[in-house]
C-alpha cells in the first residue's frame, strides 16, 4: 500500500506526462461513456464506438507503461540495486497508471457537474420553474460503468507493459551516464 | 567452512563477456576474502575487471564459475528477487553518478530504500533523518537532486546506502565525478561510517585512494595482481 501511495507522489511530480495522459484518459472516458449512452438510440454504432475506446485504452496503458519503464530505466535499476524486488518496481508503475486513470475519471465527473450547473443556470434564467432533468448529458451511470471497464481492460495492458520491468537489470545502474 | 568474521568470500570466480565476437575474460580465477569491518580499496586501470568484481560480489551479476559467499550465504546461484532481498538487508550501494531519483527529495531518496519494508512510516523517517545527520546533510533534506551540488548528491547517496544499516557498502568510483575537496570529504565520511558502524567497505576506483583503506587490492587484466 505504501508503494502505491508513493507512486501517486511520483505521478504528480512527473507533471508533463501526468497532464498529457490524464487529458487522453479524460477524452477517452467521455468518448466511451457517450458511446454507451447513445447505444439504446443508435445500437451497434454506439457499441462499436465503445469497444474502439476500450481498445485505445489498452493501447494507452501499454504505451504509458512502456514510456515509464523506458524513462525510468536507470531509476528502476537503481531501486533494484538498493533492494527493491520486481514486484516492488511494478507496484510503482501500476499505481501511476491507475492513479492517472482515476484522475481522468474525477475530471469527467467534475466536468459533468459543471455542465449540469451551467445548463441548469441558463435554463432557469428562461424558465424559473425549470427542474434539472432530461438535460442533454452523459449519465453518471455510464461514466461509472466505463470507468470500471477501463480499469479492468487496463489491467491487461498494465500486466503486459510492466513485464518490461522484469527485463531491467540492476547492473545498468552501475554503468556510467552516456555509455 | 566459512570463518565467522569473513564477510565476503570469492572462490575460483571466473567471468567472461562476449563483445563484438571476441571473448573477454573479465575475471580470472579470483580468490578473495574480505573480513568484517575491513575498508578495502580495489584499484586498477580502466577495464581491468574491478567493476565486474564489484558486480559479482554484490550479486548484481553472476559468475560463470566459482562461488560468492556473502555473510555465510552462497549467492552465486540465487534468483533475482532473492538477491534483491539480500541486498536490501545486507548491502548498501554508492554509485559514481549518484543515481538519485530526480523526482524525490533528499530525504525521500534515503527513505526509498525502506519503502518496501514492513517498518512504520515514522520509523523510516527517523532512520532517514539519522542517516542524513550522519552525512551532515540534514539541512538539505527537502531539496531535490537538481538543487544540490555533486558532493551533496553523493552524501545523499551515502545516506541512502547506510539507512538500512547494511553489513557491507560497495562503492563504484564514489569520487569519480567530484573535485579533490569533495573527494576528501566523501572518503573521510566513508571511513567514519566504517569506524562508527563497523561496516565493511569495498571501494572500486582507478584513483589512488590507498591511504584510506586497510587493504589495497590491485587488479589487472581480470586478475588480482597484489593484495595487501
Amino acid at each position: 500500500m505504501r508503494l502505491f501511495k508513493k507512486s501517486v507522489l511520483l505521478t504528480l511530480r512527473s507533471r508533463r506526462r501526468f497532464i498529457v495522459f490524464t487529458l487522453m484518459y479524460t477524452s477517452l472516458l467521455f468518448w466511451a461513456s457517450f458511446s454507451l449512452d447513445i447505444t439504446p438510440i443508435l445500437g451497434n454504432i454506439g457499441i462499436t464506438s465503445f469497444f474502439i475506446a476500450m481498445g485505445i485504452s489498452i493501447f494507452l496503458s501499454l504505451l504509458y507503461a512502456w514510456i515509464i519503464t523506458n524513462y525510468r530505466r536507470r531509476e528502476i535499476a537503481t531501486l533494484k540495486c538498493i533492494g527493491w524486488t520486481n514486484r516492488n518496481c511494478q507496484s510503482i508503475i501500476i499505481g501511476e497508471i491507475l492513479f492517472t486513470t482515476f484522475f481522468g475519471f474525477i475530471i469527467v465527473v467534475e466536468i459533468l457537474f459543471h455542465i449540469v450547473a451551467l445548463l441548469g443556470y441558463f435554463y432557469s434564467v428562461y424558465n424559473p420553474t425549470f427542474v434539472a432533468s432530461g438535460l442533454p448529458l452523459i449519465s453518471l451511470a455510464s461514466v461509472f460503468i466505463t470507468f470500471i471497464m477501463f480499469i479492468l481492460v487496463q489491467l491487461i495492458g498494465i500486466f503486459l507493459g510492466t513485464r518490461r520491468v522484469l527485463k531491467v537489470r540492476p547492473i545498468i545502474a552501475l554503468r556510467k551516464v552516456g555509455i | 567452512m566459512v570463518e565467522i568474521d569473513v564477510m565476503i568470500k570469492a572462490e575460483d570466480v571466473n567471468k567472461e563477456y562476449k563483445r563484438e565476437g571476441a571473448i573477454i575474460r573479465a575475471l580470472v580465477d579470483i580468490n578473495l576474502e574480505i573480513k568484517e569491518g575491513q575498508f578495502v580499496i580495489i584499484q586498477g586501470p580502466t577495464a581491468c575487471g574491478k567493476s565486474t568484481l564489484l558486480n559479482v560480489l554484490s550479486g548484481l551479476d553472476l559468475p560463470d564459475s566459482g562461488k560468492i559467499i556473502l555473510d555465510g550465504e552462497n549467492i552465486s546461484r540465487s534468483t533475482e528477487d532473492r538477491l534483491s532481498r539480500i541486498r536490501r538487508r545486507k548491502i548498501g550501494f554508492v554509485f559514481q553518478d549518484f543515481n538519485l531519483v530526480n523526482n524525490l527529495t533528499a530525504i525521500e531518496n534515503v527513505e526509498a530504500t525502506l519503502w518496501p519494508t514492513v517498518l512504520r512510516n515514522k520509523e523510516i523517517e527517523n532512520r532517514a533523518i539519522t542517516a542524513l545527520r550522519d552525512v551532515d546533510l540534514l539541512e538539505r533534506k527537502d531539496h531535490f537532486p537538481v538543487q544540490m551540488s555533486g558532493g551533496e548528491k553523493q552524501r545523499a547517496a551515502i545516506a541512502r546506502a547506510i539507512v538500512h544499516r547494511p553489513r557491507v557498502i560497495l562503492a563504484d568510483e564514489p569520487t569519480g565525478n567530484l573535485d579533490p575537496d569533495s573527494e576528501k570529504r566523501i572518503m573521510d565520511l566513508l571511513k567514519k561510517i566504517n569506524k562508527d558502524y563497523d561496516t565493511t567497505m569495498i571501494i572500486v576506483t582507478h584513483r589512488d585512494l590507498s591511504k584510506y583503506g586497510d587493504r589495497l587490492i590491485k587488479m589487472d587484466k581480470g586478475r588480482i595482481v597484489s593484495a595487501k
